[in-house]
């Protein structure tokens, strides 16, 4: 039998006897890996889902928004970001006049309930021009959108998401035709859009509800817009877009009554705060990393003193103070090991569970991260108490009762 | 006959407080040839087993020289000791000393896991084949400490015979066991210094255990008397 095997049976066996001071020492480092696994693989996630909304995105969109949201690339946290103003008609209409444009969507939006016979769903509103689907991507799985016309005429009907219409007639199919009550007023669904996931943060698209926006001044009373979507016909046109875009608003707005952004821009924002947050979370989780750590050292003291007599016969045996070392080294290493792979399993999981919702996911890298550091712990925390094992006096510790 | 140790002025001192110093051994000088059997008698606190755990090289002295087959061991260093542990002596002690989670197997065989030299026999076929000899080869799978005393201490003699040792040394290797176990241990004893030809001291402070040796070194107030 070579040394490994010996180490390995001899601290299995301690460990077997020590049931529930082995869980309690690893659980510290299980804790720890779990809590960094987790993290990351929601950054992961996060990543993976901003990355997905940028190619849902429409190409070429600029937004107008009120109050001062974005500043030099970051959120603006002026008091100017909260201020309400709201666009009309006759923003459009100036807005149309730049050329590079290919259109320009208001949209009217708030939240409300859908009415159909005794069901009853609360969706987001987007009133707008049939330009809102080319921005958002959106195309028809079920029936059609609406039209310019359909604006026009303040035609009486909308297109909803396909959650919505599952939940409202239990199929997108069997929702074509279906009227619906919305502020009292009857409505015709004439499409279902296709489904678009997403829901955590952003919008969740596939409960919206879509009307022309000139048939939702019947409540939109003000013939207000809480966003003006641009679109540009070419990527080049973009800055100049969003220049003269400002220079038009500023004529009726002051300079920090709104914002205009380029959609990207945005997201990025949003993708980097999430990932300054993530990385802080991180941060805090590996300090549990290092209490665990502390645990396992302190209980490989424990161990130590409770085998003196052991390294004594060992030592009189014939084993070096390098062999004892490396005994205890072994030993809290696998200790620490039990715990990273224990919390590597248990993040697997919950990972497993999560990505039904959310985009989550571990990759190779935190596998060996997490290996690799609960590996180091065992080393860095276990090399005091096994170097005290190894600096004990053969006599003194084989006399030891 | 050539030496195998031999101790030259002795002495050990141990401070006990800041100005108690409590001297274990005075100037001891002792040589012990190749083949002996000898007896290390003189009653408790007398010394004899600080001077046993010198000769083990468990311990270093104060002053004096310590000489092993020749070669004095005062600059040899302490992976160097380890090894002379492993290859050149083996223990038996009064408490058997056997690690309790391991098997009999096991215990006996611990040594070889430190050896570093080549060991050109199979380990395992050596340990069954002792185990065979001391009548404890059904005990072969059984935890150390699931044994009888007599059997214990043979798992001892076992494991202090795996590496061929030079030197055995019986710290009261009888002072736990019942006489019929007891007798039994001596006879083993004999039997490896008659046949296996290692030389063999015994610590002990019972006068019949001693007279069966065939030399007697006397040790009182750690200074060695005859």
């Amino acid at each position: 039998m070579d040394f490994l095997t010996f180490v390995f049976k001899s601290s299995l066996f301690d460990f077997s006897r020590n049931k529930g001071r082995t869980f309690l020492t690893s659980l510290g480092i299980l804790i720890g890996v779990m809590a960094v696994v987790l993290l990351t693989a929601f950054g992961l996630g996060l990543k993976a889902y901003i990355e997905q909304q940028f190619e849902d995105l429409g190409s070429n969109i600029i937004r107008i928004v009120p109050g001062q949201l974005l500043k030099d690339g970051n959120f603006s946290n002026t008091a100017s970001a909260f201020t309400s103003i709201q666009f009309d008609e006759k923003d459009v209409q100036q807005l149309n006049r730049i050329r590079e444009l290919k259109d320009v969507v208001p949209v009217y939006s708030r939240t409300l309930t859908v009415v159909a016979g005794n069901n009853k769903e609360s969706s987001t509103l987007y009133s707008s021009t049939a330009g809102i689907f080319t921005v958002l991507n959106v195309k028809a799985d079920y029936g059609r959108l609406y039209t310019d016309q359909d604006v026009d005429k303040r035609s009486k009907v909308i297109v909803i998401g396909p959650v919505l219409a599952e939940n409202l007639f239990l199929s997108s199919r069997k929702a074509i035709g279906k009227t619906v009550k919305i502020e009292g007023q009857s409505y015709t669904i004439i499409g279902v859009t296709n489904k678009k996931g997403g829901g955590f943060g952003g919008p969740d698209f596939d409960s919206f509800t879509y009307m022309p926006y000139k048939t939702a001044y019947t409540f939109n009373t003000d013939k207000t817009f809480m966003a003006i979507i641009l679109q540009a016909k070419q990527d080049k046109d973009i800055k100049s877009v969003i220049r003269q875009a400002e220079s038009t608003l500023l004529k009726r707005y002051e300079e920090d009554e709104f914002s205009v952004i380029q959609q990207e821009e945005l997201l990025l924002a949003i993708g980097s705060i999430f990932s300054i947050i993530n990385t802080v979370l991180i941060a805090i989780a590996a300090i549990s990393l290092v209490v665990g750590g502390i645990g396992i050292m302190n209980i490989m003291y424990v161990t130590v003193t409770e085998r003196i007599k052991e390294i004594g016969i060992r030592r009189a045996l014939g084993a070096r103070k390098s062999d004892i070392l490396w005994q205890f080294l072994v030993e809290s290493v696998i200790l620490s090991l039990l715990g990273g792979s224990a919390g590597l399993g248990l993040s697997y999981l919950i990972v497993l569970f999560i990505q039904a919702y959310f985009p989550a996911y571990i990759d190779l890298n935190s596998v060996v991260l997490a290996l690799g550091v609960s590996s180091a712990i065992g080393i860095i925390f276990g090399v005091f108490p096994a170097k005290k094992a190894a600096d004990l006096s053969p006599i003194e510790a084989i006399r030891y009762e | 006959m050539s030496s195998i140790i031999e101790l030259k002025n002795i002495w050990k001192k141990y401070q006990i407080d800041d100005d108690v110093i409590f001297t274990a051994l005075k100037d001891v000088s002792l040589t012990i040839e190749k083949g002996e059997f000898c007896g290390l008698v003189g009653p408790s606190g007398s010394g004899k087993s600080t001077l046993m755990h010198i000769i083990g090289l468990l311990d270093k002295p104060t002053e004096g020289e310590v000489i092993i087959e020749g070669k004095n061991i005062a600059s040899v260093n302490d992976d160097r000791l380890s090894t002379l542990r492993n290859e050149f002596v083996g223990f038996v002690f009064q408490q058997f000393n056997l690690i309790n989670k391991l098997t009999v197997l096991e215990n006996i065989l611990l040594p070889t896991v430190y050896a570093r030299k080549k060991i050109d026999y199979d380990p395992q076929k050596r340990a069954l084949e002792i185990m065979e000899r001391f009548g404890i080869a059904s005990k072969a799978n059984s935890y150390a400490n699931r044994i009888s005393g007599g059997q214990q201490q043979r798992v001892a003699i076992a494991r202090s015979l795996i590496m061929s040792p030079d030197l055995i040394l019986a710290d009261e290797p009888t002072g736990n066991l019942d006489t019929k176990s007891g007798d039994e241990i001596m006879k083993l004893l004999k039997q490896l210094n008659k046949e296996d030809h290692i030389t063999v001291l015994i610590v002990t402070h019972e006068p019949d255990i001693a007279a069966q040796t065939r030399r007697q070194i006397q040790i009182v107030d750690g200074s060695i008397t005859s």
